[in-house]
């Protein structure tokens, strides 16, 4: 669409392919229902109410969608898992809690576009059959919380939303809840909880799939603002039209956020798998700052492990195999998954040849140490021992067995969790211990003291009484 | 064993510096009584100390005198109502966190009234209220400064200078942050009262670190130069 135009110095990079940006920093754009709907708006949301839901469904399950809020679970088979025998009342939510560090993709939807995303819900809530649906939106939004709840109102005026929309007998309320500053409510049982009014201490899974006991105990579809966003668009294309964008397994756009050392930072609306990570950051990023040289990159928000530049990687199995250097892997799910980390929520965090590596590795466990929310034992000890234990590396304080300590007590957390907050907290550790044991050990000395405070007070005491 | 030997004190604490002390002042309890519990008795029906003076310490600071103290007006009654609306009739629960905004964005900090007014108004214990506020950082226990600073410390934005953003606000402030703790007591205010910081972690704004939340408004790419014109923004 060429009559489209962007505020200057916002426009889309050449090998961007915008669907759910493409209204984001646009000329003339704003968040009024009356522009939406010039855009042809909510005629996907008329067009799903004549279908069946099931035929939605399948839809949505051809186009292949993955989840893009980190775990990357395809978004048609998780509607899938309703009981089919239900009862009870099903809910859908919309987990804007956006807090991944990295992330900043749907800050963009919600601020700018809260329309599109209404649409996306009205469109999933009828074919997973919610006529109750929230938005669970992070505290720190609370512009958004508050162009949500116009949109609604416009949309519902407008007969999108309430009773018996457009005439299909179809009942759906969306409510916009907000958050308080805690990165756990993100994890889609502690939402859950926290939606209940209780601390968002996640549930163990199973039983508590939240499609089959989720909100108030009733089968609940919790989904990122993104994947919610991009239903709109399946419907308008067709789910087999769809899944030609990106490469086979990682079909459609999603929103890569590049943040830390390069020049151009900001977010790219890429084909999966079409990008590789010298393109994106040379080509659309303009690469290092002058004198600089890249040395890592987080790929997939601060929990996902952390990628040195100068690796080479072995990627497929068997006959299939190829030797890929990191420049020339693409950013899809799988490929980053077989290169040990994951495409996660997109949060691509570079680093360059100035960043000393403990100092990255000290700022991430004081975010995980702050963040865990103290439900199950390996995460919640585990966390603020490693937040102290790279305090110390960081201060040049720790001997070289530390590293040894920090990557034992990581290993502990991992898989021994109640939700996925061990790993996300573990891996990066792991990882960055992993990759720059050299330089973190190269931090340490034999010298430094091993004794705690509390040893050589005690110690003194001790030596006084005899 | 004679005691006569001169024992040094193995670490010497002051201990009116660290946070929690202050923030506690300490119980002065007796010792406990073996007693026998006559459930018929008046005294055991009685009131005990409520689980809010046990748990909600809300220590008065500068900032408070930009705030009105907790009063339940019609409009706070009407904006509540239209909350606890928004959910199932037998989960009026879950309006626990809505609640708890409304009366935050008007008095400033969740007061121990304000807990009570919450628990009554939803039906449920007032503990289940206090669980919330001591868990989720959201939400204050005392009053911030007028203008209340947000700043950002997580990796991107430490990269591109908020802890050096942080400094540069405190001193032109005249804060110290020497007692803040990210967990006890993560909000410092001025003395004059005007203004408070505290840390936050990723607001979701990356791309453009380092940025900072003052009150509602969020501002991107706040280096520490400007954080001079950043105040006086406000200042007008
Ligand atoms: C610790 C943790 C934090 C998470 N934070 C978020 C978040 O901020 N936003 C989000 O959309 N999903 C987050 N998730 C993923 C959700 O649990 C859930 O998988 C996702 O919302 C599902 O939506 P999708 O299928 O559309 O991706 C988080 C998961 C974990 C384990
Ligand atoms: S893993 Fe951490 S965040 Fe998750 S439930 Fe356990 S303590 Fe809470
Ligand atoms: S790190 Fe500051 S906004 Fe994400």
């Amino acid at each position: 669409m060429s009559d489209i135009t962007y505020l200057p110095g916002k426009e889309p990079h050449e090998k961007e392919h915008r669907l759910i940006f493409k209204n984001v920093d646009r000329k003339g754009w704003n968040t009024k229902i009356k522009t939406y709907l010039k855009e042809g708006g909510y005629e996907m949301a008329k067009k799903a109410l004549k279908m069946e839901p099931q035929e939605v469904i399948n839809e949505v399950k051809a186009s292949g969608l993955r989840g893009r809020g980190g775990a990357g679970f395809p978004t048609g088979i998780k509607w899938g898992f309703i009981p089919p025998n239900n009862t009870k009342p099903v809910y859908l939510i919309c987990n804007a809690d956006e807090s991944e560090p990295g992330t900043f993709k749907d800050r963009y939807i919600l601020h700018q576009d809260p329309h599109q995303l209404i649409e996306g819900m009205v469109i999933s809530a009828y074919a997973v059959g919610a006529h109750v649906a929230y938005i669970y939106i992070r505290e720190e939004f609370p512009e958004a919380a508050i162009t949500l709840e116009k949109a609604i109102a416009d949309a519902k005026k407008n007969g999108f939303l309430g009773k018996d929309i457009q005439g299909s007998g179809f009942d759906l309320e969306i409510y916009v809840h907000r958050g308080a500053a805690a990165y756990i409510c993100g994890e889609e049982t502690g939402l859950i909880e926290s939606l209940e009014g209780k601390r968002p201490y996640p549930r163990i899974k199973p039983p508590y799939f939240p499609a089959a006991i989720g909100l108030y105990m009733a089968p609940t579809i919790v989904n990122n603002v993104e994947s919610l966003c991009h239903v709109v668009h399946i419907l308008r294309m067709g789910g087999e039209e769809y899944v030609k964008l990106g490469t086979p397994r990682n079909s459609g756009t999603r929103i890569v956020c590049v943040s830390g050392d390069v020049k151009n930072p900001g977010f790219f609306e890429i084909e999966v798998g079409k990008v590789t990570f010298e393109e994106l950051l040379y080509d659309m990023c303009g690469g290092p700052r002058d004198g600089r040289k890249l040395k890592a990159v987080i790929p997939g928000g601060s929990s996902s492990k952390i990628l040195r530049c100068n690796e080479t990687f072995k990627i497929g199995r068997g006959e299939d195999a190829k030797e890929m250097t990191f420049w020339q892997l693409p950013l899809d799910f799988d490929t980053l998954a077989a290169a040990g980390s994951m495409a996660g929520s997109g949060g691509v965090i570079v680093m360059d040849d100035t960043r000393r590596m403990s100092w990255v590795l000290n700022n991430i466990t004081h975010f995980y140490a702050h963040e865990s929310c103290g439900q199950c034992t390996p995460c919640r000890e585990g966390s603020t021992w490693m937040k102290k234990v790279s305090d110390r590396i960081e201060d040049g304080k720790a001997t070289p067995n530390d590293v040894q300590v920090l990557e034992d007590i990581a290993y502990q957390i991992d898989g021994k969790t109640v939700c996925a907050f061990g790993e996300a907290s573990a891996w990066p550790v792991e990882a960055m211990i992993d990759k720059f044991r050299d330089e973190l050990v190269g931090e340490t000395s034999d010298e430094n003291d091993t004794r705690s405070a509390e040893r050589v007070a005690q110690e003194q005491f001790l030596s006084a009484v005899q | 064993m004679s005691s006569k030997i001169e024992v040094p004190r193995p670490r010497s604490i002051d201990r009116s510096k660290l946070s929690y002390v202050r923030l506690h002042a300490p119980e002065v309890r007796e010792a406990p009584k073996p007693l026998m519990i006559d459930r018929s008795s008046a005294a055991y029906s009685s009131a005990q100390p409520s689980v809010l003076e046990k748990n909600v310490h809300s220590p008065v600071t500068p900032g408070a005198v930009h705030f009105p103290l907790f009063k339940v007006t019609p409009s706070l009654q009407k904006a509540a109502d239209k909350r606890i609306a928004q959910y199932p009739d037998d989960q009026r629960r879950s309006a626990v966190l809505p609640l708890l905004h409304e009366v935050q964005h008007r008095h400033g900090f969740i007061s121990p009234e304000s807990i009570e007014w919450v628990a009554k108004k939803l039906d449920i214990a007032a503990i289940k209220v206090v669980e919330v506020v001591t868990f989720y950082p959201g939400f204050r226990q005392k009053a911030p400064g007028k203008l209340h600073f947000r700043v950002c410390r997580t990796l991107s934005c430490a990269m591109g200078g908020s802890y050096e953003l942080m400094a540069k606000l405190c001193e032109l402030t005249g804060i110290d942050r020497d007692l803040a703790d990210a967990h006890k007591d993560p909000i410092s205010v001025s003395p004059c009262g005007n203004y408070s910081v505290e840390y936050a972690e990723c607001l979701a704004s990356c791309g453009t670190a380092p940025v900072c939340l003052v009150n509602d408004d969020f501002h991107e790419g706040v280096t520490p130069e400007k954080a001079e014109g950043l105040i006086a923004q406000y200042e007008s």
